[in-house]
């Protein structure tokens, strides 16, 4: 017997496959949005979490952290903390063997207190202790002469080491500016590693040196000439605090407060702070994104109630046979809702899979930045399944309204 | 084969207006007087536009009338309420449409049991009256074709297996042949009639067609919505 489809449900399957689409576009946005946002925060906030330091002081302005030895052995001597880190990151240019200069962004540390604020990631990427001469960075600072003898050491990174031909022995030249002259001949004493991602602080930098040497480098250091204290300048104090103390929000900020009383013009923030201020900023992010996918699964399902209504208007005749003989409406209104939520489930699901899979592919072929964004997603089961639910259920608003049209339809009418 | 008992339908002073308050009024039916016994098969004749199908679906409550009353065995059923007439349709009232009305989607046998699965009889029963009332129309062979795979006259066969699903009491006919060629109209003829003879439903009939109202026990002839002539077999 042949059971060809009838006209009318092949018109149907074109209706059905636009619907779908339209629903799974529609869904797809917020999948893309909210895995990518909330795996940006989300990466954030471990990095934080993984710190291995606490509280950071920072100064903006061409000085910064003006005094920065001196600061830390002060801000170690506060009671519960462990290490006081202070950072200078300039970029400078190098120059190998071969090759004209290469711009890279060198750390200025004190070798053992960088040590000690390291968090878990960079432990495994940096030598400990690290190989850069002098441990506290004492000898060339020489409290403030800069006398002492310079180590003239230096730290690769593992990818700028390989491109660069150089290797550990060898040497390069650091200059604060194209000109090779000006520069000064530094050892690679080391290398160091750099994390899967590189949205993280550890790996801007290509370099690391000792504080001292990179101060006198980009000439941030300078014996004073009038008695006044000299030049001595970071970006930031990282601080660690000690054991208990560290998980201990209550220690953080006594300590924070207390460094604050050490550099009332500075900024002091503890990184717990700054989780708030990120989940903060995320839920903000969060809501506007939600707000942005209503907007997108309300054309969708404004799309649905369309096609179903268009739908009730090609069968006006066959509701008007079927209340006509006597077909009740809710056996009517259990057809719209079924379609209803048919489209509206398969086109939950195609979003779903087209969301996680746009995602993929902007992990490969999104360019740069994009594709790093994107290979930070999330894709949290509880946050698909509840959307998808979310636009079910919404869809029987759609199918409401394309039923109540259709029992409104004069039975008389709709046969004539 | 037991049917619904065929109600006795009075129609007292009905009348049905189109567009009522408004300045084009239209008075389908005017002011029907009707008694309708049991049983009967009667013919409605009358030009274009005279109110039968208007009448049609009020004796079929799809419709409600805008005065009067109509009763089914002395109870007003004219203005229940849309479920009330949705149950008593189902149960109590067969359709058959000039243009045949199969619903598109459904096969022979779908649209023949679509009633019967309004009225929630089991599987096993529906399926054991479809195919018993697509073998009393001769499309047994069909069953499983969509509409638009058979011809007017299968059609309409369909459409009357259709009608009978759920033994209803009242038959009504607008025009059941209207589309049909004489052959397919003397096949119809003969089995609504053959139909109405098995159950004992009351059969109404609209109708041109003199060979159709030939076979009716009654005839009745209306002009600008009102009954003109009511009278026996010619
Ligand atoms: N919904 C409506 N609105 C306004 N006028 C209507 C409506 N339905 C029917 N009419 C009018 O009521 C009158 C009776 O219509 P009806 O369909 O009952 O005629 P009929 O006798 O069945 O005609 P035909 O033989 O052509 O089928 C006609 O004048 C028609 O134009
Ligand atoms: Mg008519």
């Amino acid at each position: 017997m042949n059971r060809a489809r009838p006209p009318a449900l092949r018109h149907h399957r074109l209706q059905a496959i636009l619907t779908i689409a339209a629903i799974a576009t529609s869904v797809s946005l917020p999948v893309v949005l909210l895995s990518v946002g909330g795996g940006v925060s989300e990466h954030e906030i471990e990095q934080l979490q993984n710190a291995g330091y606490e509280i950071v002081v920072s100064a903006s302005g061409i000085h910064g952290v003006n005094q920065a030895h001196t600061l830390a052995i002060s801000i170690d001597r506060i009671a519960s903390v462990a290490a006081a880190s202070p950072v200078l990151s300039v970029a400078v240019d190098a120059f190998a063997a071969s090759g004209g200069p290469q711009p890279v962004l060198v750390e200025g540390v004190l070798p053992a207190s960088f040590t000690a604020t390291e968090g878990p990631t960079e432990r495994a990427l940096f030598p400990a202790p690290l190989p850069l001469g002098d441990g506290s960075d004492s000898v060339h600072y020489a409290q403030g002469s800069y006398a002492g003898a310079a180590t003239w050491s230096v730290l690769v990174s593992s990818p700028f080491l390989a491109s660069s031909g150089e290797h550990v022995g060898s040497s390069l030249v650091l200059s604060p500016t194209a000109d090779r002259t000006a520069g000064v001949r530094f050892n690679i004493t080391g290398v160091f590693g750099v994390p899967p991602t590189s949205l993280g602080p550890t790996a801007a930098f290509g370099m690391v040196v000792p504080l001292s040497d990179l101060q006198l480098l980009v000439g941030l250091a300078a014996a004073s000439a009038s008695g006044a204290p000299p030049l001595d300048a970071a970006d930031t104090v990282q601080v660690a605090l000690a054991g208990g103390a560290a998980g201990d929000p209550a220690q953080i900020a006594r300590v924070a407060s207390a460094i604050q009383g050490l550099v009332p013009f500075y900024g002091v923030s503890s990184l717990t702070d700054q989780v708030d201020h990120v989940r903060a900023a995320s839920s903000v992010l969060t809501g506007f994104y939600l707000a942005l996918s209503s907007v997108a699964l309300t054309v969708g399902l404004i799309f649905l109630a369309l096609v179903l209504v268009r739908r009730v208007e090609s069968q006006r005749r066959s509701i008007g046979v079927a209340r006509a003989i006597g077909v009740p409406g809710r056996l009517i209104a259990g057809g719209i809702v079924r379609a209803g939520l048919m489209l509206s489930a398969i086109g939950a699901g195609l979003g779903v899979v087209g969301g996680i899979a746009l995602v993929l592919i902007l992990q490969r072929f999104g360019g740069p930045a994009v594709e790093l964004a994107a290979g930070l997603a999330v894709f949290d089961p509880r946050t698909l399944l509840g959307l998808t639910l979310g636009v079910v259920a919404l869809s029987l608003a759609a199918s409401a309204i394309a039923t109540r049209y259709a029992l409104r339809l004069s039975i008389p009418e709709a046969l004539r | 084969m037991s049917s619904a008992d065929a109600p006795r339908i009075v129609l007292e002073g009905v009348g049905r207006t189109y567009g009522e308050g408004r300045a084009g009024a239209v008075r389908a039916l005017d002011t029907i007087d009707l008694e309708i016994p049991p049983g009967q098969l009667l013919s409605v004749e009358g030009p274009s536009g005279c109110g039968k199908t208007t009448l049609l679906n009020l004796l079929g409550l799809i419709d409600t009338p805008t005065r009067g009353e109509l009763r089914w065995n002395g109870t007003p059923i004219g203005h229940l309420g849309e479920r009330e007439r949705t149950r008593l349709r189902l149960s109590g009232v067969g359709f058959i449409f000039q243009r045949f009305y199969l619903l598109p989607t459904l096969t022979a046998r779908e649209n023949v049991e679509l009633p019967m699965r309004a009225a929630r009889v089991s599987p096993g029963d529906r399926h054991q009256r479809t195919s018993q009332l697509l073998e009393s129309v001769g499309l047994s062979e069909r069953a499983d074709a969509y509409p638009h795979q058979l011809s007017g006259g299968e059609e309409q066969r369909v459409a009357v297996a259709r009608a009978l699903a759920n033994r209803p009491g009242l038959l009504l006919a607008d025009e059941p042949t209207g589309e049909l060629d004489s052959a397919n109209t003397e096949a119809i003829l003969q089995l609504l009639i053959r139909s109405r003879a098995e159950s004992g439903a009351t059969l109404v009939l609209v109708t041109h067609n003199p060979n159709v109202s030939a076979r009716a026990d009654r005839h009745i002839r209306m002009r600008d919505g009102l009954v003109v002539g009511d009278g026996g077999g010619r």
